[in-house]
């Protein structure tokens, strides 16, 4: 169905291809998941199947693609919307009208679809995606996961053969991303489309994969079965670094699978030692904290303490209140109730000052960046934190990341883009960081990085509060945990307990091991082959 | 071929239907100054919208409109009051007198003020706030959005940019107020233009990227395919038609050609849509559910028209050169009433009906309010931690 | 490239004449001077028609129209904000700035559409829509038509001509609607009996009165954010420009496959 032979893509300005000399071939029917790390070309190998790249981004490209028989040279995008169905990262930028049932129709319109034929055919996509009781609605109100469910029907609405995801569940928590994800495997089983999916959490996808397309740091592209690659590539979901850990050749690539080997293998895990409790003094205290926008109530009589040296983790899905909850501690939000860090309450005072106490990293850490260049962001946060020249740019340094100052920071990647909103945050020298939703859009190693980040901090006297979805980036960051819901704390307790025994946010290598309280890779160490 | 009507289609009017009526009526309301007509056909207007809008953002502007239409006759007062000459015998009261000198073209300022010039600019700004109620009343009944849909296809692109400026604005609305709040985690409390114009630029620089991904969208579902086809000879015939309506709009003001100016115009609309429908012809999409036009329509639409000939027809007319008996049942002097010497103006049954006919569109057609039941607003997801402002609500 | 100049000339003076109408108006058509607006109003729905399709008629590619839809937003959310504080407008420096960057089509085309966004959000559809929409188009078409520059000296140029196109636009926009704000029998109001140059001193006089102020407001408001926000937004302009090679026709775009 796809084939690309000898494909090199260079863009212009850079100095190496991102592909080099790439031939595989994509079967009709199959699952495909292109995996690689941040910036090693996944969304290029994805745009070259229906050949924006390079009509649309510029750049060169050598050999061939061939899709359902056309020759991307010879044709444009747009004349292979009939062929393929493209979904961008974020859908919600890529949608041209502002109601659901428009939308959908939207690519039969370009195309000269009837309208009779247009009306039955948009019933039938409504149906299939299983968002009929959304089609009047405006998109924007949409949450993250219908919205993407509402792009992918936008492209099938054309009958295409190939539909290519980008990332399409980076942004959503779990349960979203399970809905997406099983929306696409039905379509892969049911209607028989060709799926070439890109995604950063193999741990959601693998084991429905066919085939795993591992983009090399070369610019090399090795496709084959999942366990075969999953064992050579050097992205690690987890129960890929479990097979690692144990030395087993094939990775498994469910949960059930790896379940199997371990009891037929009989492997007991160590018996995880607790890490000790922090009993450093409570740095903020806050109590009876309410958030309301109205007749909602998003954050409901909270009381919490955090404490010097510890890293918390705060869990719940989308909407449960975990943003509003880190607002209000940060006191950038109105909320009832008290906040107390170092004797103040960062609420009543000036945001210079309050930012000394609390420092906030929002979902989207973009937002706090606006100068042209690193350079002139790093100054401008030395004189907004009033330290010395260079204090950003050297703890910016010491995050790893080491850029041009020239570089505009709209194109570093996800992680040096985090990196250089937590340089900015921290240069402030506050007791507590919030974190909120740090993981989105990073990757394997990213993830990893950060969490040795946190752990430094912490172990520097800083509280540290993360508020993530990502149950795997919370097994392995912090001793303790908070579980919302319905903007109230329902549970705390620490990691271990609550995560190995909870259903919805177990880590997979909980599952594997349960009974027996195992959360990451790292607690394997030791374990008798 | 059967295409089934839009489901919110089956509760509103065809947006051009409403804008016929509405103009209508504004002509009709052009061609008289009788302050009690002019009063009932506001009143009806009122009526009908309160009645027929939708619950949508846009059908919220007549209160504006009324605030306008009152703004114009208070505006109108005052520069009688303090510029207008003597007009009549009634002499109300005086204020002080100020001669300004020649340059100023030897304007006096206050003096006199009668009645009569009271009267004559309340009449008449009065003609003028009913005229701007009439366009409000259009703007709060017909949708823009399914005015948009039925564009002539060679203004396609053009309608797809503004289709696009209305589905992002409320995003970008969004994103300012993110970044806004974001500047005090970073402890940044500059205010006035600078922090404005820190946030408009952050905006802007979203927008580019957004524009870019939205661009890469729209190419990837076939934007354009079926675009570029051979098309001759449309753009010679649209600026002969342009202008043919510009000469005519000029013989119009400027000389007593009236037909002939009327020709002219009518000549330059066709000629452009001729010319429209043909540069139309490159274009090969289609539209999903579009908005039908039925009896309902040109009912609405027709009661605007005939309100507009029953006051410029009879209104136009010379009593003088109309027998008595004739003149009697017209009655076209009514439409004008007197100001100097000050006369009540007086209703009679053409009036009636022209008010009538501004109440129409009440049992031609059904009520455009719906309520969206709160089981469908609950799954609203939380993007941000503070709803959107009173704006975003206004842009959706 | 010579028939999108045509229309465009031909837009330029049927503009010219509708917006002067007031100096045309005679006592002998009969014509009342509220309805001589909408006569006009009507030929300028004409003129923006058969611009607005020749320059989107093939020439504009998907990226210039999603910039071109994408900026009408910004200018239509800025608009409001603005509208609170007197004289303050925020839309037109967007208009300048992009009209200098990608070209007088373009920034025709933004004037337009910004305006009729905005007119359509707001409620704001009327006889005077047209003229707005034409009046913006010109603003961002002769931004485009200004004379080579850089650096500093492009900023002077182009602060100098939002001060310039400030008052333009407001005389323009009040000259055609003077006769509908002050009605007639005042000193200062429109007479059609009086010839144009009376007309033109009465509505100088009218003007200065009343209008100055916001025409001020808005020169003011130009000059200072093209200069303070300008340099780094053309940047920001040229930059996408130059990456998404904006404003190019279809067939330039396509980047050729290299040969092997």
């Amino acid at each position: 169905m796809i084939t690309f032979e000898h494909v090199s893509i260079t863009y212009p300005d850079a100095r190496r291809p991102v592909l080099d000399d790439v031939s595989f071939e994509i079967a009709e029917g199959d699952l495909c998941l292109v995996i690689g790390a941040t910036g090693s070309g996944k969304s290029t190998l994805l745009g070259a199947i229906n050949g924006l790249v390079p009509h649309f981004t510029g750049g060169t490209l050598s050999g061939r693609v061939v899709v359902d028989g056309r020759d991307t040279a010879r044709f444009r995008p747009r004349e292979l919307a009939d062929v393929v169905g493209y979904v961008g990262q974020d859908p919600l930028r890529g949608f041209v009208t502002d109601v659901v049932e428009d939308e959908i129709a939207y690519g039969m319109e370009q195309l000269g679809i009837a309208p009779a034929a247009m009306r039955k055919r948009v019933e039938e996509t409504l149906d299939l995606m299983g968002i009929a009781d959304l089609r009047s609605r405006p998109l924007v109100e949409l949450s993250g996961g219908q919205q993407q469910r509402v792009a992918i029907a936008a492209v099938l609405a054309a009958r295409p053969e190939v539909l290519v995801l980008d990332e399409p569940t980076s942004a959503l928590d779990p349960t979203a991303a399970q809905d997406v994800l099983s929306a696409i495997t039905t379509l892969v089983h049911e209607v028989a489309l060709t799926v070439v999916l890109a995604e950063h959490r193999l741990e959601r996808v693998m084991h429905a994969a066919d085939t795993i397309a591992w983009i090399t740091p070369a610019g090399t592209v090795d496709l084959g079965l999942p366990a075969d690659v999953l064992a050579r590539s050097t992205i690690t979901p987890p129960l890929a670094a479990l097979a690692r850990e144990l030395g087993w050749d094939r990775v498994p690539l469910s949960v059930r699978e790896a379940r199997r080997r371990v009891l037929a293998d009989d492997i007991r895990p160590p018996v995880v030692a607790e890490p000790a409790p922090v009993h450093g003094e409570p740095v903020l205290v806050a109590s009876g904290i309410d958030v309301r926008y109205g007749d909602l109530v998003a954050v409901r009589s909270v009381d919490l303490e955090l404490r010097a040296g510890e890293v918390t983790t705060l869990l719940g899905r989308n909407g449960c209140g975990k943003s509003s909850l880190l607002w209000a501690l940060q006191g950038a939000l109105t909320h009832a109730g008290e906040v107390r860090v170092d004797g103040r309450d960062p609420a009543g005072l000036p945001a210079a000052q309050a930012r000394r106490l609390v420092t906030l990293v929002p979902q989207t850490a973009a937002d706090l960046l606006y100068a042209p260049s690193v350079g002139e962001e790093c100054e401008l946060a030395d004189r907004e934190s009033a330290a010395a020249p260079g204090t950003t740019a050297g703890l910016l340094r010491r995050l790893g990341v080491d850029v041009e100052p020239s570089r505009d920071p709209r194109d570093l990647s996800e992680g040096q883009r985090l990196a250089l909103v937590l340089a900015i945050q921290l240069s402030a020298e506050p007791p507590v960081l919030l974190l909120d939703e740090p993981t989105r859009g990073l990757d394997y190693s990213a993830k990893a990085d950060l969490t040795a980040i946190v752990r430094e901090l912490a172990a520097a006297g800083m509280a540290v509060l993360i508020s993530t979805h990502d149950v795997e980036f919370a097994a392995g960051v912090g001793r303790r945990t908070l579980l919302m819901a319905d903007g109230e704390l329902i549970a705390e307790g620490t990691t271990l307990d609550l995560l190995a025994s909870s259903v919805a946010y177990a880590p997979q290598l909980a599952k594997v091991f349960a009974p027996s309280p195992v959360l990451t890779a790292a607690d394997l160490a030791g374990v008798s082959r | 071929m059967v295409v089934p009507e839009r489901t919110d289609a089956l509760r509103t009017l065809h947006p051009l239907a409403w804008w016929c009526w509405a103009i209508g009526i504004g002509l009709a309301v052009n061609g008289t100054t009788n302050p009690l007509l002019l009063i009932l056909v506001a009143l009806s207007m009122v009526t009908v919208v309160m009645l027929r809008r939708s619950d949508s953002p846009w059908a919220r502007s007549v209160r504006a409109y009324l605030v306008l239409a009152a703004f114009v006759i208070g505006m109108r007062l005052f520069f009688q009051l303090l510029l207008g000459g003597g007009r009549g015998e009634t002499v109300l009261f005086t204020l002080p007198s100020v001669p300004l000198p020649a340059w100023a073209a030897g304007i006096q300022l206050g003096g006199v003020v009668t009645a009569e010039a009271i009267a004559y600019t309340v009449y008449d700004a009065l003609r003028l706030a009913v005229m701007l109620l009439c366009i409000g009343a259009a703007n709060a009944l017909a949708s823009p959005r399914q005015a948009l849909r039925s564009v002539p296809a060679a203004l396609y692109e053009a309608s797809v940019a503004v289709v696009v400026a209305l589905s992002v604005a409320p995003q970008l609305i969004e994103s300012g107020q993110r970044i806004h709040r974001a500047r005090r985690l970073r402890g940044d409390s500059s205010r006035g233009l600078r922090s404005l114009g820190r946030i408009a630029l952050a905006v802007l620089a979203d927008a580019i990227d957004r524009s870019m991904s939205l661009a890469a969208g729209m190419e990837a579902r076939g934007f354009a395919r079926t675009r570029g086809l051979h098309v001759r000879g449309a753009l010679p015939l649209m600026l002969a038609s342009v202008l043919s309506a510009t000469t005519g709009g000029y013989l119009m003001l400027a000389t007593d050609y009236r037909w002939l100016a009327a020709a002219l115009m009518v000549a330059g609309v066709a000629g452009t849509g001729l010319g429209l429908r043909r540069a139309g012809a490159r274009l090969a999409v289609t539209s999903y559910r579009p908005h039908p036009w039925q009896w309902r329509e040109t009912l609405v639409a027709g009661c605007g028209v005939v309100a507009m000939l029953v006051v410029l027809g009879i209104g136009g007319l010379d009593p003088d050169q109309l027998g008595p008996a004739l003149a009697a049942v017209l009655d076209p002097l009514a439409f004008f009433p007197s100001t100097n010497p000050l006369a009540w103006p007086q209703l009679n049954g053409w009036m009636l009906a022209v008010v009538a006919l501004v109440l129409a569109p009440i049992p031609l057609t059904r009520t455009g309010l719906q309520r969206i039941p709160d089981a469908a607003r609950t799954d609203v997801a939380v993007r941000s931690p503070r709803p959107r402002g009173r704006l975003a609500e206004a842009v959706r | 490239m010579t028939r999108l100049s045509w229309s465009l000339i031909v837009a330029l003076a049927v503009g010219a004449v509708a917006f002067s109408w007031p100096l045309f108006l005679r006592p002998a058509s009969g014509m009342p001077p509220q309805l001589a607006p909408t006569v006009f109003a009507v030929a300028l729905v004409l003129v923006l028609a058969a611009v607005l399709a020749e320059l989107s008629s093939g020439r504009m590619d998907v990226k210039t129209l999603a910039m071109l839809g994408v900026l009408a937003a910004v200018g239509t959310v800025l608009r409001p904000l603005s509208a609170g504080t007197a004289g303050l407008e925020l839309i037109f420096f967007v208009i300048i700035l992009a009209g200098r960057a990608f070209g007088p089509s373009f920034g025709f085309a933004l004037g337009a559409t910004t305006l009729l966004t905005s007119a359509l959000i707001t409620s704001g559809v009327g006889p005077w829509l047209p003229y707005q929409m034409l009046c913006a188009g010109f603003v961002g078409l002769f931004a485009g038509l200004l004379p080579r520059a850089s650096g500093r000296a492009e900023i002077v140029l182009l602060a100098g001509y939002g001060v310039v196109s400030a008052f333009a636009y407001g005389w323009l926009m009040d000259f055609s609607f003077w006769p509908f704000a002050i009605g007639d029998g005042t000193q200062l109001s429109f007479d059609p009996a009086a010839p144009p140059l009376e007309n033109l001193h009465r509505f100088a006089l009218f003007n200065l009165a009343t209008s100055m102020g916001w025409n001020l407001g808005r020169a003011v408001s130009n000059a200072v954010l093209i200069a303070l926000f300008g340099p780094r937004l053309l940047a920001m302009f040229r930059r996408s420009a130059r990456t998404a090679r904006l404003g190019s026709t279809d067939a330039r775009a396509i980047a050729a496959p290299a040969p092997e």
